[in-house]
């Protein structure tokens, strides 16, 4: 069986080659490209690199890709901050499969990480039978990623503990590991660095310290705010979703129209025209949580739908991703219906009929 | 005349406000030695050369050229320490070389202006042209036009330049593309660095031009080949026309008997590129209108003015960044490490964390982005991106809301003193300093408290400037109601305060109204008077006149208090107008309660309490008359009688008896509007004139059913106008209100509401709640009210839910039948 999902530099391989073949700049130690090749591998490029066709892995702002990664060339860590489900996990992926040839070296930040997870731990066994040994040693990503001279990567770091927080302090500026049971200190090699993510929802949870802030580059990746662009991003991941799991059908251009407009409205709290006001749901409403909306209503239509995306199933996944958290949000999505949705015209009224009965119940 | 002679002058061609130009440039002068220095800049201004080179004189400063017939009119060329035609300047004078303006004169550049803003009435961007102040300027030098702005030496009125467009000159170029070719769309330049990758020409600028350490051999013919860029399509006539005229100017000091090799001419490259392919016609001169009468003058500049003429041409993005890269002989790295470590100073001031080694990375993070970028030194948009990433810790707010401000400077020019001031300036000057009074181009606010003489004096001052029209100070507030509704500047509100609250900024529109208004009178107190007597003449009503004589006495200018009283009497007596004269009733009022002692008029407070008397007599001749009303008048009735109220009561002078019989015969009446009748009771009821019986017998008569709704809707109200708490506190009126209310059938109803709602909606909180208390009593709805009550008090939210639900589904029918 395949994998569902490959990682980045499996997934691109034949562009990352690409890129790599034809670049002749030079690249920072331990790099497998050069920062304006990774550039090019983020953003797309229009003509094809060494006949291979280049996609944009990001669709935004250039000059905040290049400072993520000016960044990672100098000694100071990347932090990518930001609303949930503004891309930047897919970012630090990207950036690392494409920096070090690999984006598997990743801690994921909960309230439960320790600082094994960040440092090493032990195979008891070998551990008992034989005492203290480099092979009784089973390293965490961070120390493997220290080892090559390749990228860590931490997500959500403002779930841990300030603890945890806190050893991160002492391997950003020391780029060393000591492993007293071994008498050994592991220093970084060249090319390793590490990118963290944080979400802005969750500040105030384990707000980091200003010790930690400072071992830290941040970009704020932003909400994508021009309805075109996030069209193209919605569009663009949905397809490559329904590829990667081989189900669902494709849904028309108008929906994905109206369901975004329908977003960006709620996000922002009034309409595009400015001329009504709507309430703000409280559950976030993401670009990547449109893209499960959508992805969710081609499965729905293929599986028990009529084969073929409609505003029914637009509704019944819509209802299930805004209203998460609070009940008020039913509330919330039932005024944009009645106030917005009501007076509008083609799918948009069917949207509103389905939606009725959806949120009545 | 000899043209081919220009190639042997040498040519130096520039972009205003450039520290690379100007760095280049010095070294070429340097090099060339030249004996005469010609600079692009209007000739006429060739003898403020040495004002402007004094020891005394620390730019930012500006030439002001101003019309001298009356016409408001006029234009400024400012100068930062950076800009190459000042370096020019100040090198000439250090080497004792002469130095000289070639460009048309002020007088007739700012008769191509208003030719050009006549002309131009079919193009759409007309109504907007920044550059056309020099004629906007006239009408509103309070307003921001006034700063003029303009290039030195340049016609940069033309609004194509808006876009950001800025020629290498600062100039012609590019507009004359957005003008004539390309509608105000993209202009040329900016469609040019987009198309290389730049976010905006003034980023490509600072990439191609500014950063990189050229010499003067490479930087001419790459300046050149820019101009030459710009140059390619349709030029604007115009500057074929300045271009005969500077020529002649170079010419003719060659003819002087000065080598040509020994002359330097320093023009905007579109000029220069010009001379160069001896593209110049000198019979195109003559078709220079002629000039307007004209003065020139220098005076203070400041650098958030010089960053707001960004856009077109003749700005800069960051004032502050540029003087810092000129001092560092155009070293942009050394500049961005300056303001990186003045941000520092900045948020370390605001208690946040910005240490040193942030600072660092910050440079760092800065040099790297320009060298992905491929540009030599970091500009301001890596200066600005490294900000937010390290020292602002991926938070923009805090660059957008104080940090940027520091890289625009707030840096203000000084004049050196041999420079005559005229009488106004001297005046502000002497003024603002013995006052103590905001100097600076940023906001300040300071309140004036109104109890002594010196702080009277300083009010006075300072709405004689807003009168004037001098764009300096604006009243923020009236002291103690922080919060209260913003007051009008002067007339009445001015007569009662204690306290103001003043905003004030100096900004060079301040010097440039300064200069302008001279024509009206050489003191503050005669333009002032001036003023107020040309709005006196053109006052047709007694409130018109009124307001003059207020603001007569709040900018003390007792000539015009005797005459704005006349005009008060002689307009009363023919005036007709009910809330004209009742505002002049209130007006007079207040004088004779606070006296007229800020204008030391001569006329005494008598006069005006006669006059007062006399007002407020006529006045109620005029109220049943006007209460007759139509409905769509009846509001500026209503604001007058409740005027005319408030003058009964509180002014001892004014005819009591006689308004409380105009008030009862208007309750009275059918004849007049309903609204005014509701009124007239509440007012009586409010004055204890009439017992809450009275009024509740009143109240059901006007809204008995009987009467039509719709006048009885009207009735209520001009009834809840006044004081609605103590109405709406009667049990009687209240019954009244609820009889009325019920008996009205649902059709008329529906009629009503929309005056019902007005009446009703201007009821706040308590007055509800005193309502529905009375409304529940009268109907004895007190044990249903009660379980109500013990509805909303109980916790219980299943019930509440229960109810919401309810009520939701009453929603959807009620949809359903719609």
């Amino acid at each position: 069986m395949p994998d569902i999902r490959l990682p980045a530099e499996a997934k691109y391989r034949n562009e990352l080659e690409a890129l790599a073949a034809h670049d002749d700049r030079p690249r920072p130690p331990g790099w497998a490209l050069s920062p304006r090749a990774v550039e090019t591998y983020i953003l797309g490029s229009p003509k094809p690199v060494g006949g291979v066709p280049i996609t944009p892995k990001y669709v935004g702002d250039k000059s905040l890709i290049q400072v993520c990664i000016a960044t990672l060339a100098s000694d100071r860590a990347l932090m990518l901050v930001g609303e949930p489900g503004t891309a930047k996990s897919w970012l630090s992926e990207h950036l690392s499969a494409a920096i070090s040839g690999t984006s598997a070296l990743i801690v994921q930040g909960t309230a439960g990480t320790s600082e094994d997870h960040l440092k090493y731990s032990w195979n008891y066994a070998l551990l008992l039978a034989q005492g203290p040994s480099a092979e009784a040693l089973v390293p965490s990503p961070v120390l493997r990623a220290m080892r090559l001279g390749k990228f860590a990567r931490f997500e959500e770091v403002t779930r841990t503990s300030p603890e945890i927080q806190d050893s991160l302090i002492s391997i950003l500026s020391e780029k060393q590991v000591s492993i007293p049971e071994l008498g050994e200190v592991v220093s970084a090699q060249r090319g390793f660095n590490l990118i963290a993510t944080a979400n802005t929802r969750d500040r105030g949870v384990n707000e980091m310290s200003a010790a930690l802030k400072r071992r830290f580059n941040f970009v704020t990746v932003p909400v994508v705010e021009d309805l075109e662009q996030e069209i193209q991003i919605v569009t663009k991941r949905e397809a490559e979703l329904r590829n990667d799991y081989q189900v669902g059908v494709p849904p028309p251009e108008e929906l994905s129209r109206l369901l975004l407009t329908l977003f960006q409205e709620l996000r922002k709290g009034v309409t595009k025209d400015g001329k009504t006001k709507v309430r703000t749901p409280g559950a976030v409403l993401s670009t990547a949580e449109a893209i499960s909306v959508l992805f969710n209503s081609s499965i729905l239509a293929e599986q028990f739908g009529g084969g073929k995306v409609t505003p029914n199933e637009l509704a019944a996944s819509l209802v299930g991703a805004v209203v998460k958290e609070q009940e008020d949000d039913v509330k919330a999505l039932r005024e944009y219906m009645e106030t917005v949705a009501k007076g509008r015209t083609g799918p948009w009224k069917e949207l509103y009929t389905a939606s009725k009965k959806l949120l009545r119940g | 005349m000899d043209l081919a002679l220009l190639s042997r002058v040498h040519l130096f061609p520039v972009r205003h406000h450039s520290p690379r130009t100007t760095a280049v440039l010095v070294r070429w002068l340097e090099r060339v030695r030249p004996e005469v220095v010609l600079v692009e800049g209007p000739c006429d201004a060739s003898g403020l050369v040495d004002v402007l080179c004094d020891e005394g004189t620390k730019p930012p400063v500006a030439i002001l050229g101003y019309r001298t017939d009356g016409t408001p009119g006029s234009a400024l060329w400012p100068f930062a320490e950076y800009s190459p035609e000042y370096a020019a300047l100040r090198w000439a004078k250090a080497t004792k070389a002469r130095a000289e303006f070639i460009d048309i004169p002020v007088g007739v550049s700012l008769e191509v202006d208003r030719e050009e803003a006549h002309g131009e009435e079919e193009a759409p961007e007309s109504g907007v042209t920044p550059g056309e102040s020099a004629s906007g300027n006239a009408k509103a030098p309070g307003t921001g036009t006034a700063t003029g702005k303009r290039a030195p030496g340049n016609v940069s009125r033309k609004p194509a330049k808006a876009p950001g467009a800025v020629a290498a000159t600062g100039e012609p170029a590019p507009d004359d593309e957005a003008q004539e070719s390309d509608v105000w769309e993209e202009p040329i330049s900016e469609r040019f660095a987009r198309e290389r990758g730049y976010r905006s020409f003034e980023e490509l600028w600072e990439a191609l031009f500014e950063a990189p350490a050229w010499t003067p051999e490479d930087f001419r013919p790459v300046l050149l080949a820019w101009a030459d860029v710009l140059n390619a399509g349709p030029r604007r006539e115009y500057h074929r026309w300045r271009e005969a005229f500077m020529a002649r100017r170079v010419l003719e000091v060659v003819a002087s008997g000065v080598p040509p090799e020994k002359v330097a001419v320093i023009a905007g490259a579109a000029h220069v590129a010009a001379f160069l392919a001896n593209d110049v016609d000198a019979a195109q001169e003559s078709r220079l209108p002629e000039g307007v009468p004209c003065a020139v003058t220098v005076i203070p500049y400041s650098f958030p003015r010089l960053a707001e003429q960004l856009g077109y041409g003749a700005g800069n993005r960051a004032p502050h960044f540029y003087q810092k890269a000129h001092e560092a002989q155009g070293d942009f790295r050394r500049a961005t490490l300056e303001v990186l470590i003045d941000f520092a100073g900045h948020l370390r001031m605001r208690g946040f964390t910005a240490s040193l080694s942030d600072v660092l990375e910050a440079y760092r993070l800065a040099l790297a982005l320009a060298d992905m970028r491929e540009k030599s030194a970091p500009g301001l948009d890596e200066l600005r991106e490294a900000t937010v990433a390290t020292l602002c810790r991926g938070d923009a707010t805090h660059v957008d809301d104080f940090l940027w401000k520091s890289v625009i400077g707030h840096q203000v020019g000084r004049v050196a003193s041999r420079i005559g001031r005229n009488s106004l300036q001297a005046e502000f000057w002497r003024e603002v300093d013995a006052r103590r009074l905001p100097r600076s181009d940023s906001p300040e606010t300071f309140s004036l408290r109104l109890n002594n003489d010196v702080e009277v004096g300083s009010s006075v001052f300072l709405h004689r400037l807003r009168v004037a029209g001098i764009p300096y100070a604006s009243l923020s507030g009236a002291g103690q109601q922080r919060g209260a509704a913003p007051q009008e500047a002067g007339g009445y509100a001015a007569l009662t305060r204690v306290r103001e609250s003043w905003q004030a900024q100096w900004t060079p529109s301040t010097d440039v109204a300064l200069v302008e208004k001279i024509v009206l009178g050489d003191t503050l107190e005669a333009v002032t008077t001036r003023v107020l007597q040309e709005r006196l003449s053109a006052a047709k009503t007694t409130a018109a006149a009124a307001d003059v004589l207020l603001e007569s006495v709040i900018t003390g200018c007792p000539q015009t208090v005797a005459s704005a009283l006349r005009a008060c009497d002689a307009r009363a007596a023919t005036d007709s107008d009910l809330p004209s004269l009742a505002s002049a009733a209130r007006a007079l009022s207040g004088l004779v309660a606070y006296g007229t002692s800020r204008a030391h008029a001569e006329v005494g407070d008598e006069a005006v309490a006669v006059l007062c008397e006399k007002t407020f007599g006529r006045a109620l001749l005029r109220v049943r008359e006007a209460s007759a009303c139509a409905p769509d008048a009846v509001g500026a009735v209503l604001e007058a009688l409740r005027t005319l109220h408030e003058v009964a009561l509180a002014q001892p002078r004014a005819d009591k008896a006689g308004w409380l019989a105009e008030a009862r015969a208007l309750m009275e009446s059918h004849a007049v509007h309903p609204a005014t009748s509701g009124l007239a009771t509440g007012l009586l009821y409010l004055a204890r004139e009439l017992s809450e019986s009275d009024v509740a017998l009143e109240v059901g008569r006007r809204l008995s059913l009987a009467v039509e709704p719709e006048a009885g809707a009207a009735y209520l109200e001009g009834f809840l106008q006044v004081n609605a708490l103590v109405l709406v506190k009667s049990r009687e009126v209240v019954k009244a209100l609820d009889d009325f209310l019920s008996g009205v059938d649902a059709e008329r109803f529906r009629q009503t509401l929309p005056v019902l709602r007005r009446a009703l909606g201007a009821l706040g909180p308590t007055e509800r709640r005193y309502l529905m208390e009375n409304v529940v009593a009268v109907r004895q709805l007190g044990a249903r009210a009660h379980a109500v009550k013990g509805v909303l008090e109980e916790k219980d939210k299943e019930r509440l839910e229960g109810m919401s639900a309810e009520l939701g589904k009453a929603l959807d029918d009620l949809d359903d039948l719609l």
